[in-house]
Formats: C-alpha cells, sequence, structure tokens
C-alpha cells in the first residue's frame, strides 16, 4: 500500500490518466483506478470531488450532466484539449521520478 | 433506500456556494454514494452496513465543504493565466520602468546615436546602458516567477519579454503610419530615427532580458524532479 505522502502527489495523475482513456463520472473514476492500481490508489467522495473541481476550474477537465439509460443523472468529465496537453509533462515528471527511484533502491540492493 | 439528496444536501446546507451550484454538488455527491450505495448492497452487505460503509466514505463533512468551496470559488481569484503570465509580466514592466524612470533621474548621461555617429546633435536614438545592465535580473525575476507559478516555455518567454512589448507594440504603429504619412505628422523624424529607436527600446532590451532570463528558465528545467 502506497502511504498518504506519495499519494497526494499522484492523484492529479491518476485522475488524469484515467480521463485519458474516455469521459467518466466520478463514481466510476474511483471505480476504475481503485481497479487499475490493484487498490494501492483509492479516491473517496470526499477526497475525490474537491480535486475534479479544482482541475475543471484550471480547464483541464470539463463536466457535463448526462442521463443514463436507468434514467440516473450524473455529471461526467472529459479532458480538455488544455487537459491533455498538460497530462503529457506531468506523466513525464512522473516517469523520470519513478526511473529515479528504481535506479536508487536497485544500487542499494546491489 | 436512503434519500441521498437529502442527507448530503442537510450536510452542505451551510455552504457559501450559490444555490444552483449547491444544488448541482449536492446531486453529484449523493448520487456518488448512491451508487457505492448500491455495489455495497449487490455483495450482499445489509442495508444498513451498506449504508455506513458508503457514508464513511467522508469523516468530516465540514472540511469536504471547506474543500469545495476553495476548489470551486478561490482558484477564480487567480488563473494559471494569471499566475504564470500577467503577474510576471506586469512585475518585470512595472520593475524596469521604475529603474528606468531612477536611471533617467540619477544616473549617468545615456549614448546618445546620431546621425554622424555618437555625439549629442541630432539625436536618433538614446540607449541607457545602466538600464539595459539591469534588466538581466528583471528578466531572471520574470522567468523565475512564470516558472515556479508552473508556466510552460512560452509562459515563461512572455513573461520575461514582457517590458518590451510596449515598445514592440508602439514601433510597429509607429514606423509604417510615419513612413506612410511622411512629413504630414512627422517632418522631423528622420528614416534613421525609425530604424534605430527599435533597435534601442525593443531589440537591445530584449536581448538583455532574455539574457537574464534564459538561464534561470534553462536551471528550472534541467532541475530534478522534488518530491
Amino acid at each position: 500500500m502506497i502511504g498518504p505522502g506519495i499519494k497526494r502527489g499522484t492523484a492529479e495523475l491518476a485522475v488524469l490518466s484515467v480521463l485519458g482513456d474516455g469521459p467518466l463520472h466520478g463514481y466510476e473514476m474511483a471505480r476504475r483506478i481503485e481497479e487499475q492500481t490493484h487498490g494501492s490508489l483509492r479516491f473517496t467522495l470526499a477526497s475525490l470531488y474537491p480535486l475534479l473541481y479544482k482541475l475543471e476550474k484550471r480547464g483541464w477537465l470539463r463536466g457535463a450532466w448526462e442521463t443514463s439509460d436507468t434514467g440516473r443523472r450524473r455529471r461526467c468529465y472529459r479532458l480538455t484539449s488544455e487537459g491533455k496537453k498538460k497530462l503529457v509533462p506531468i506523466r513525464r515528471e512522473w516517469d523520470e521520478l519513478f526511473r529515479a527511484l528504481h535506479r536508487l533502491t536497485k544500487e542499494r540492493h546491489a | 433506500m436512503p434519500d441521498w439528496e437529502a442527507i448530503v444536501g442537510e450536510r452542505l446546507a451551510d455552504s457559501s456556494l450559490a444555490p444552483e451550484e449547491r444544488r448541482e454538488v449536492v446531486t453529484e455527491l449523493a448520487g456518488h454514494l448512491e451508487e457505492a450505495f448500491e455495489q455495497l448492497r449487490v455483495e450482499g452487505l445489509s442495508e444498513e452496513t451498506a449504508m455506513e460503509l458508503a457514508f464513511s466514505q467522508v469523516k468530516n463533512w465540514q472540511s469536504l465543504r471547506r474543500k469545495i468551496q476553495k476548489a470551486r470559488m478561490e482558484e477564480d481569484v487567480m488563473t494559471d493565466r494569471v499566475k504564470q503570465v500577467w503577474l510576471p509580466g506586469f512585475v518585470t514592466l512595472f520593475l524596469s520602468m521604475m529603474l528606468l524612470m531612477a536611471i533617467q533621474f540619477f544616473g549617468p548621461h545615456p549614448l546618445i546615436v546620431s546621425m554622424s555617429g555618437w555625439r549629442t546633435t541630432a539625436p536618433v536614438a538614446v540607449i541607457y546602458v545602466p538600464w539595459l545592465l539591469s534588466l538581466l535580473p528583471i528578466g531572471a525575476i520574470g522567468a523565475y516567477l512564470a516558472g515556479r507559478a508552473g508556466g510552460s516555455l512560452r509562459a515563461t518567454l512572455l513573461s520575461i519579454a514582457f517590458p518590451v512589448l510596449p515598445y514592440s507594440v508602439f514601433s510597429a504603429i509607429w514606423i509604417p503610419v510615419s513612413l506612410i504619412l511622411g512629413d504630414h505628422i512627422s517632418h522631423n523624424t528622420m528614416p534613421s530615427a525609425l530604424l534605430l529607436g527599435p533597435l534601442a527600446w525593443v531589440v537591445l532590451p530584449g536581448v538583455a532580458l532574455l539574457a537574464g532570463g534564459l538561464p534561470v528558465q534553462l536551471l528550472r528545467s534541467r532541475r530534478p524532479a522534488s518530491v
């Protein structure tokens, strides 16, 4: 399980990445992130929505109300073109960080 | 089946969001809790346990209310564009103007370029060397402020070069107008002044600003990611 300090910085990346695959509403987004990270990253309602609203304010996401087949109204989020542009350097930075940490831990074990 | 909208609405009642916005937030959060509840019921949990577990996603409603308000309202005060371009840009413009005024009042005599060389008659361009030198740290400040706010390379370059933009716009308008209208409005403006003016007030300051700002931008881009 990843500790809370590391998790904080990964939240934006997780949300932007999962939306990179297509539009999702909040509950589905949280479920996909948990599933794809095998439970290492878990968003609750309290951690997810403030982040979604913040990213929406920044113009990286756009939310729109949609009605499902069952008649339930849900707000679906999709990446804006600015959000797509932001995802590229954020992914690169995290890749660099993980590679650096990997090298560091490998050298320690060698 | 619990009335999730009523439950969430009651807990977010004190929010300072606009009524319509609060209604949207309540509907969205209630929908999330409802889906979580239904999923837990599908997994075989009792209604009471499912409701308890779904509800446990929010430990502190007051804190959530504050976070939502902050996310939806406070970021309006200063958008990314303001932090990354306008604020650093106006800081560099203000500093450069203040220093230019100070140097004009208290500094050494400027270099005056005339038609027949460097002498004090028929000036076509006035160059304040101390001001140009002072633009180096000002460019660095612009790059630092834009970079710190997470600005892209384009935003950083714009912040660095911001003080020369008014001169560039002025030159872009004044030169063609002077050349077209000729003696009607600029009978004492020599063509050489029209060319050397932008050099003294746009090109040289621009180079000085970039010489100060680009190393900062380079250092920031090479700096390893901080955890």
